[in-house]
């Protein structure tokens, strides 16, 4: 086959598998036939180009935390990096993320008196993960996350100013942003990036990655000028790497097909809290190429979402400053129904087991005490945050049966004095009150789509392996393109972590490679 | 009902869905007729220059020919409810306004992109934010992800109608001049 011919079936091959017709036939192709594929990832090892249109050591897709971190650390181990983006702005999830940041031991928990370890860390997210999760992996997060948000502080100089809580960790470990964004964190990144004089280059598309007769990883087709979602845009160019090339590229929770094969419950029906373009066309790339994915069908569900507004908005910042402070009541009968600070997945199942939204909320201690005030402005602005001048008008505003409502907040008001809760173990915080002052606000909570655990198989060197379980040469990744770190839960918090602790490793390893050509 | 109401009526309905078809793509490209010539000599205000027989306007408008975008405003107040600017493509206020082709496009080509450095000479990003800090549900020309460095093609296309980029993830209904 010529070169041409080869590059053509690739192609029509991705094309299938992106396309919904295709999604059946993949599904079958699941147990023996992503064999195939890699048959396939390694014919396309002769398709090298004729001519390389840009060369450096290091070429990082995607412009997240992950990438980010990956190209400072390249950069400044000595290597040449470039980073490409699809869409037309940088920064992916990263950038609309809460900027919740867990690590282990930190200056925020200190000054809170919070006793933590990574030994607790890790255990929490080995819990959480139904111990799926790659042990080596979680342990290499949690023994170095405080490291990696010191980094983000002392040399990136993004600023953490608040400690917060999330469902599932036994501890406040969550170091969040000065604006509850991870703008705060990313947009800093990108500047000390583009300081290094590593370029960033939006509207760049990665299509393919190139192998050589041996299968390493030697460089990448892109498709430069690309409109986002149009796939007819752009124009074609390659770009070779030197070193290593390091996906970080992201989950798929926007990738309706792709996330449909691994579950199908997770039609359209669904909404996404993820930028539009949290697809997975380059991890499916990766594959075809031989690099192995694992545990693809754990997809996270967001249990703190509302119906009452798009995407992630205001009501997640809302309910998890509240988890802990106040109750989640089911408004078919006026009661509680689940450990409020449960992690996501627990509470998610909970919800879609009811079957329709439930309500969380707080009074007039709790909520200016716990929540961000922006959040709070913009929710109630929104009407997707709801405020009541007693218990009976939000019972009344949510059809709930008003006695059975008032008698269930008088028992968790008893859960929250004596500090323990009877009927589902949430946690309660010391400083935590009843819920007796008015007003009361209140919010509805829906899941939506938010995290994919699953992705390419890495080791502690962030180096993916491919489906001979050998190392894939050439090819490093981080992030949540990544899979096996989390196991069947990722933590809140954790994922900013994840991110920076692999992304750092794989800009490291990556640079430390010996060049191919 | 007859074989022969059939055959009539068949085609009138393909008319209809042919019609609707071709309204649709009407206001979707936002330019009535065929493309326009794009005649780069023409006078800004001499629509038929490039619209040739088109009926750009209703037949009770005033001659524009010798118009400036000045000229415009006696009638089409800025903030009013007869402003141009949403209305009219970006490109034909900033031709009347005296920004022609070449102003944007060095080479006169309209597919030579016009980066955002050339929009911040005259549309300074801070002070636009500035300007719409009121407006409702959020300011347009900032944000907690980007602040103000958000490339002002995403929303305001020139020879296309606009886009509001904020709503692929917020339900904010702004009216993108
Ligand atoms: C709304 C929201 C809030 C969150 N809040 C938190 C939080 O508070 N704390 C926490 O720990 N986690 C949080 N998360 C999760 C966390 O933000 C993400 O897991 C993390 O940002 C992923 O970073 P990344 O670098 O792996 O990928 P991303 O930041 O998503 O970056 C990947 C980039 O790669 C690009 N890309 C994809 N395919 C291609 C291709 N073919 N070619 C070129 N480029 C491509 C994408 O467009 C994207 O820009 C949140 C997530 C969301 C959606």
């Amino acid at each position: 086959m010529n070169d041409d011919a080869q590059q053509k079936k690739g192609l029509t091959r991705r094309n299938f598998l992106k396309s919904a017709g295709g999604v059946a036939a993949v599904a079958g192709m699941a147990a023996g036939g992503l064999a195939a594929g890699v048959r396939e990832g390694s014919a396309a090892a002769g398709s090298m180009p004729k001519k390389w249109d840009g060369t450096y050591d290091v070429v990082i897709i995607g412009s997240g935390f992950a990438g980010l971190a990956a190209a400072m650390e390249a950069k400044n181990a000595g290597a040449s990096a470039v980073v490409i983006e699809k869409m037309a702005v940088h920064g992916g999830n990263s950038i609309i993320n809460g900027g919740d940041f867990c690590a282990p031991g930190t200056r925020l928990q200190k000054e809170a008196g919070v006793q933590d370890s990574p030994d607790l860390m890790y255990n929490d997210m080995m819990k959480a993960g139904l111990y799926l999760n790659h042990p080596e992996l979680a342990r290499t997060l949690a023994d170095q996350a405080k490291d990696a948000l010191e980094w983000c502080e002392n040399y990136v100089g993004a600023k953490f100013t608040r400690l917060n809580f999330h469902g599932g960790h036994s501890v406040k470990r969550a170091n969040q942003t000065v604006n509850a964004s991870g703008s705060e964190l990313v947009n800093k990144m990108l500047a000390k990036t583009r300081a290094l004089g590593v370029a960033v280059q939006t509207r760049t598309k990665m299509e393919r990655m190139i192998a050589d007769k041996d299968g390493r990883i030697v460089g990448i087709e892109v498709k430069t000028g690309y409109r986002f979602p149009d796939e007819k845009s752009g124009k074609t160019a390659y770009i070779k790497a030197r070193k290593a090339v390091i996906l970080t590229s992201g989950g798929f929770s926007n990738d309706v097909p792709l996330r449909r094969i691994e579950d199908p419950r997770l039609t359209e029906k669904f909404e996404s809290t993820n930028q539009p373009g949290a697809t997975g066309e380059a991890l499916l790339a990766a594959c075809l190429a031989g690099a192995m994915d694992v545990q693809m069908d754990w997809i996270q569900l967001g249990p703190w979402t509302s119906p009452d507004e798009k995407g992630f908005g205001n009501v997640p910042l809302f309910c998890e400053r509240l988890v802990g402070y106040g109750p989640m009541i089911d408004p078919a009968k006026g009661k509680r129904f689940f450990k409020e600070t449960g992690n996501r997945k627990e509470r998610a199942d909970a919800i879609i087991l009811l079957g329709h939204p439930v309500i969380i909320m707080g009074d007039s201690y709790a909520v200016p005490k716990q929540v961000f005030p922006r959040a709070l402005e913009k929710g109630l602005e929104s009407g997707a945050v709801k405020k009541f001048d007693s218990l009976e008008a939000l019972a009344k505003n949510y059809a709930m049966p008003v006695e059975a409502f008032k008698q269930e907040i008088a028992r968790w008001n008893s859960f929250v004095e004596k500090k323990k809760d009877s009927d589902f173990d949430c946690m309660i915080f010391p400083d935590a009150r009843p819920t007796v002052t008015p007003p009361f606000y209140a919010a509805r909570l829906w899941p939506k789509v938010h995290h994919t655990m699953g992705g390419l198989v890495i080791d502690t060197n962030a180096q993916v392996f491919g489906f001979d379980l050998k190392p894939l040469k050439g090819l490093y990744a981080a992030g949540e393109v990544t899979g096996g770190v989390h196991g069947a839960v990722r933590l809140g918090g954790v994922a900013m972590a994840d991110c920076v602790v692999f992304g750092r490793i794989a800009g490291k390893n990556a640079a430390k490679e010996t060049a191919w050509g | 009902m007859t074989g022969k109401h059939n055959i009539m009526r068949l085609p009138a309905a393909w008319f209809i869905v042919l019609g609707l078809v071709f309204a649709a793509l009407l206001i979707y490209v936002g330019t009535p007729m065929a493309a326009p010539k794009q005649v780069k000599s023409a006078k800004p205000g001499d629509c038929a220059a490039c619209h040739g027989q088109e009926k750009v306007f209703s037949p009770s408008h005033v001659d524009t020919k010798a118009m400036t975008y000045k000229d415009c405003l006696g009638c089409h107040e800025k903030a009013g409810p007869q402003k141009l600017e949403g209305k009219l493509p970006g490109s034909h206020i900033h031709q009347l306004g005296g920004i022609t082709c070449v102003k944007c496009h060095e080479s006169g080509q309209k597919e030579e992109e016009v980066a955002m450095d050339k929009c911040v000479v005259c549309h300074n990003a801070d002070k636009l934010a500035e300007k719409t800090a009121k407006v409702k549900p959020e300011n347009p020309h900032t944000s907690p992800h980007y602040g103000t460095t958000l490339d002002c093609n995403l929303c305001h296309h020139q020879h296309k109608k606009s886009e509001n980029f904020c709503a692929q993830c917020h339900k904010y209904d702004f009216v993108v001049p």
